[in-house]
């Protein structure tokens, strides 16, 4: 098989996961109309069959650990936050407010959704078993919103001062670099399913020889990326805090630090 | 507020010679931010000196070919002095130095949060200068580069006392730095005058202040390092000692951490000051105040992540490169955004081109230069070619030089009459200018060439080769210009001090509140405060007709947190790098099990009892707190008693620990897990005996009566420290005793 065979291919159009993103789609036009920002939200989701149907898919799916390493950062940064955003800005919590939009809750999300599913057991599992790979990608989703919530929660209200959003910003992306170091320079596989993977697809050949990616050099990248690209993400979102805070008259940046 | 009068009235305070004759001692023990800024500067000026006689000598040795002015050996001890000097000695404490006096009064404060701690930090520069000094009269200066590459730098290869003089001393001025840092940051959050938002920081305040939380990140780690490298110089570790299992690459990683970082240290503070000077000399507001303000978080972020584009040639792996190559270059971008900032600010304004403003475009054109041949310095095969070529000494000379010291150059003119209540001559300055600038360039220009031409950087001297000879020549000359600018400078300076022309409170009717004072500043810096609504009040007093646009809310009411907890904070955040970096040389030699003892042999039942020990006396101090609140004097003594106690009875089964693996023959030379158990667990412990200290010292206050009319910030402060303590053997506990247990 070649690349552009793989490619082409390799998408594997999950019956379940399009009528849940459908009645998704649904959903949102019937609670929010065109009250919010749908183009954010069909980001959302089409970054969400990226990760779960694309050839990205097939490859984190045992073959890469760097493929599920861009796989779960679509998951937990990238479609939670284009959901949130995508929310009418008068949208609130319904009740319970202090329970899940607690900041330390939100930052523990985060950084557990990281940490967690790379203990080597649960990454392992994830890897090899249908059903813990369901509950990863689910988890991921919803950690992912709990942490963006004290960014990006629609109401003003509800978020962070943009100050205290930075702090909470940066020392995740410390956490979560510090796990990108560890994953790019230990020598035992994090994930030992990504060694030997199972050729289904007949792309091992590819992988290993066209690509040049070993399964050291694959866990390698697998932790830069946590390591680099995720930083970016948090980097533009403190960049994004410090406009809303240079813009905003209303912002009350003195409240950040108390 | 008469500007005259009062002015007259300072200047007779402070120059009159009877009246100051009580101020000799006062130097030493002073805690006045101005005068221990003041301190900074003429320790920095002085070994300016000593650094650049030292480059001097080199220059010379390599002005001819096969030259044998010099020994080969005392040319790397002078090399690595002259950089270790120039960065640590020179650099950090003039910009620590400008910091120190301009930034308290940029925000309207009458002095730093924690004015002794400041001359702490200060006498840190002459106590490391000494120390670093002192090696070459106990067996020769240090001879391995201001990076101390290993093994290079260990004893097998480095017997001498050299490098642990270098590494005590770098060590010494890291704290000092940290603290300083811990101050600036306390500073800007707590100490702020009403209506001083953040939002209407002056830049130089904001991009120090952004400049404070590198520092409390990366200074750290290279202590940490530093600990390590003395635990293998003293103690027979094995960090660093390939053969003995250790790894070299990771003293690298380690220093290169700090090291990156450390050039946006020392050239945030340059961008700082540019970004003052280069509005007032063109009579316009800074272009883009948010983006500059935005762009210095975004590379404070990113510095921390572009360390390895310095190790593209120890042969990291294809990956490695490739990501730090694509972070390296990205950091271009703001720094581009600034340059272009700065340069805007300058169109259609109304330049005066006095001396401040010409070092500023000076800095401008040199540092666009610098920041192109760095960004080829982020693509890895170039990097691969020029790296230890003269190539890179000519760029990172035009960081240093180009940049900082230009803008440092400009600053010093800038805030001068401020701080003397004189001008530096212009004249004079423009002689140090031109000096300067053809020196400089006569210099660093043609070591690019040389360096391609592929002549390498560490060598005592040359073979005659075509081109080399005349190039290095001219190099040399250059030397002697910026020798010349030195000395214009120092006189300058000296003259000026007594017979400069008088300025004026303001004298380059500027907008900051530094200016708003007499010059030189009173003790208090004020005696009164000019309303401020926007990021340039002079400004606004000026103009009453067309004041700048209030920047936030209308009001003058700012809430300021305590400054003891921010400071604590801090502090505790720079201990956290310093044992992230232990942990992860921990996990990093974990993986790779050397021959003899194991964790296997640690009694993780009896560390655990210990645990819950040291667990239980957060929860006790907690208790105490709450006691403190409720004026229970007795509660709370009780509780703060119990908690020493449960803090004592963990030491004491360390202690114990630590005694049955010395029975056993197990010490910190035995093999690694030995070192980084002992390392590790070693200076957790400290922290601890540390922290016990300070809750003795807490108890014996309380039982004086100290805290029976509150003051609980004090104390809580103190408690996070020993909360913090608790969360670190967390981590140790996870990573040394419960790790093995799950493999």
């Amino acid at each position: 098989m070649t690349t552009y065979q793989f490619l082409t291919t390799a998408w594997e159009w999950n019956p379940t996961l399009l009528l849940i993103c459908s009645l998704a789609i649904v959903g949102y036009f019937l609670a929010f109309g065109l009250r919010g920002q749908p183009a954010y939200f069909v980001g959302a989701l089409a970054i969400l069959l990226l990760a779960l149907v694309s050839p990205l898919s097939a490859l984190a799916d045992g073959y890469l650990f760097s493929a599920h390493m861009v796989q779960h950062i679509l998951l937990v940064l990238i479609v939670p936050a284009l959901s949130l955003l995508s929310l009418p800005r008068s949208l609130s919590l319904p009740r319970s407010r202090a329970t899940f939009t607690h900041p330390l809750i939100g930052w523990v999300a985060g950084v557990g959704a990281m940490w967690l599913w790379h203990a080597p057991a649960l990454c392992n599992a994830a890897t090899t078993l249908k059903a813990v790979s369901v509950i990863q990608t689910i988890s991921l989703l919803l950690m992912g919103s709990v942490f963006w919530w004290q960014v990006l929660a629609p109401r003003d209200a509800d978020r962070l001062s943009p100050l205290a959003g930075i702090v909470y910003l940066f020392t995740a992306c410390t956490a979560c670099s510090i796990l990108g170091i560890i994953l790019t320079f230990a020598p035992v596989s994090v994930c030992p399913a990504y060694q030997q993977p199972v050729d289904r697809l007949g792309i091992l050949d590819v992988i290993r020889g066209r690509w040049g990616l070993t399964s050291e050099r694959d866990q390698q990248i697998g932790g830069l990326l946590m390591w680099v690209p995720m930083c970016l993400i948090y980097l533009a979102a403190i960049l994004a805090q410090l406009a809303r805070w240079q813009s905003d008259p209303s912002a009350h940046p003195e409240k950040s630090h108390a | 507020m008469n500007g005259t009068t009062t002015t007259a009235m300072f200047r007779a305070a402070i120059l009159d010679p009877a009246k100051r004759a009580h101020y000799r001692l006062a130097w030493l023990s002073t805690v006045d931010h101005k005068r221990i800024a003041v301190l900074y500067l003429l320790t920095a000026l002085f070994f300016f000196v000593v650094a650049g006689v030292e480059a001097l000598f080199m220059r010379l040795q390599l002005a001819l070919p096969n030259n044998h002015f010099l020994h080969p050996d005392t040319f790397n001890q002078l090399f690595t002095m002259h950089g270790t000097t120039m960065i640590f000695l020179v650099v950090m404490p003039v910009v620590f130095g400008f910091v120190n006096y301009v930034l308290p009064l940029q925000i309207g404060a009458r002095d730093m949060a924690f004015p002794r701690l400041n001359a702490f930090g200060f006498w840190c520069v002459p106590f490391g200068g000494i120390l670093l000094h002192f090696s070459v009269l106990a067996g020769g200066a240090p001879a391995v580069g201001w990076f101390a590459y290993a093994p290079l730098s260990e004893t097998p290869y480095s017997s001498n006392l050299g490098v642990d003089y270098w590494a005590i001393a770098i060590f010494v001025l890291g704290i000092g730095s940290i603290s300083l840092a811990v101050n600036i940051i306390a500073t800007v959050i707590s100490c702020r005058a009403p209506g001083m938002t953040m939002r209407r920081l002056p830049l130089f305040t904001w991009i120090n202040f952004v400049n404070a939380f590198i520092i409390i990140f990366v200074l750290p780690v290279l202590n940490a390092g530093l600990a390590m490298l003395l635990i293998d110089r003293l103690l027979e570790g094995h960090f660093f000692l390939p053969a003995r299992g250790g790894s070299a690459v990771l003293w690298q990683h380690i220093f290169w951490a700090f090291g990156h970082p450390e050039v946006y240290i020392l050239v945030l503070p340059a961008f700082g000051m540019v970004s003052e000077m280069i509005p007032v000399f063109s009579r316009k507001p800074i272009f883009g105040y948010q983006f500059v303000a935005a762009s210095s978080v975004a590379i404070a972020v990113l510095s921390l992540g572009v360390w390895g584009h310095h190790m593209f040639t120890v042969g990291m792996g294809r990956p490695l490169d490739l990501f730090f190559a694509i972070s390296s270059l990205l950091i271009a971008i703001p720094t581009g955004v600034k340059v272009l900032n700065w340069s805007a600010t300058m169109i259609g304004g109304r330049l005066r081109l006095q001396v401040p403003m010409l070092f500023c475009i000076a800095f401008l054109i040199q540092f666009l230069c610098a920041g192109i041949t760095g960004i080829s310095h982020a693509v890895v095969p170039l990097d691969w070619q020029t790296k230890n070529s003269y190539y890179l000494v000519a760029h990172f000379h035009f960081v240093a030089v180009g940049a900082i010291v230009f803008a440092v150059l400009g600053a010093l003119q800038y805030w001068f009459p401020k701080m003397s209540g004189r001008f530096l001559s212009e004249r004079l300055g423009r002689w140090t200018f031109w000096l300067m600038v053809i020196g400089f360039n006569m210099t660093f220009i043609i070591q690019h060439f040389l360096g391609l031409l592929g002549m390498p950087r560490r060598v005592f001297t040359y073979p005659d080769l075509p081109h080399f000879t005349w190039m290095n020549m001219l190099s040399t000359i250059g030397v002697f210009f910026m020798a010349a600018a030195a000395l214009i400078l120092v006189w300058n300076l000296v003259v000026s001090f007594f017979k400069g022309k008088l300025a004026t409170d303001n004298p380059w009717n500027a907008w900051t509140l530094e200016w708003a004072t007499t010059s030189p500043p009173p003790h208090e810096n004020f005696h009164a405060l000019p309303p401020i609504r926007s990021r340039r009040p002079l400004w606004d007093i000026a103009n009453p007709d067309r004041p700048d646009p209030i920047v936030g809310e209308n009001s003058s009411a700012i809430t300021v947190p305590d400054k003891n907890k921010v400071g604590m904070l801090t502090f505790i955040l720079s201990e956290a790098g310093f044992f992230m970096t232990l942990v992860l040389a921990y996990l990093f030699f974990y993986v790779h099990p050397q021959p003899g003892p194991t964790p296997k042999e640690l009694d993780v039942p009896r560390t655990l009892i210990f645990s819950v020990c040291l667990f239980a006396s957060s929860f006790t101090f907690w208790r105490s707190e709450i006691a403190m609140s409720k004026r229970q004097r007795v509660s709370m003594l009780g509780w703060l008693a119990f908690t020493v106690v449960l803090g004592g009875i963990f030491l004491v089964g360390q202690g114990t620990e630590y005694w049955k693996l010395f029975k056993t023959g197990v010490d910190v030379s035995t093999n690694l897990f030995a070192t980084t158990f002992f390392t590790l667990t070693g200076f957790h412990g400290l922290h601890v005996l540390l922290g016990l200290v300070a809750l003795l010292i807490f108890l014996w206050l309380a039982w004086r009566g100290d805290f029976a009319s509150g003051r609980e910030s004090a104390f809580e402060s103190a408690g996070y420290y020993w909360h913090f303590v608790d969360v670190v053997w967390v981590f140790v506990l996870l990573t040394v005793y419960i790790l093995p247990l799950l493999r």
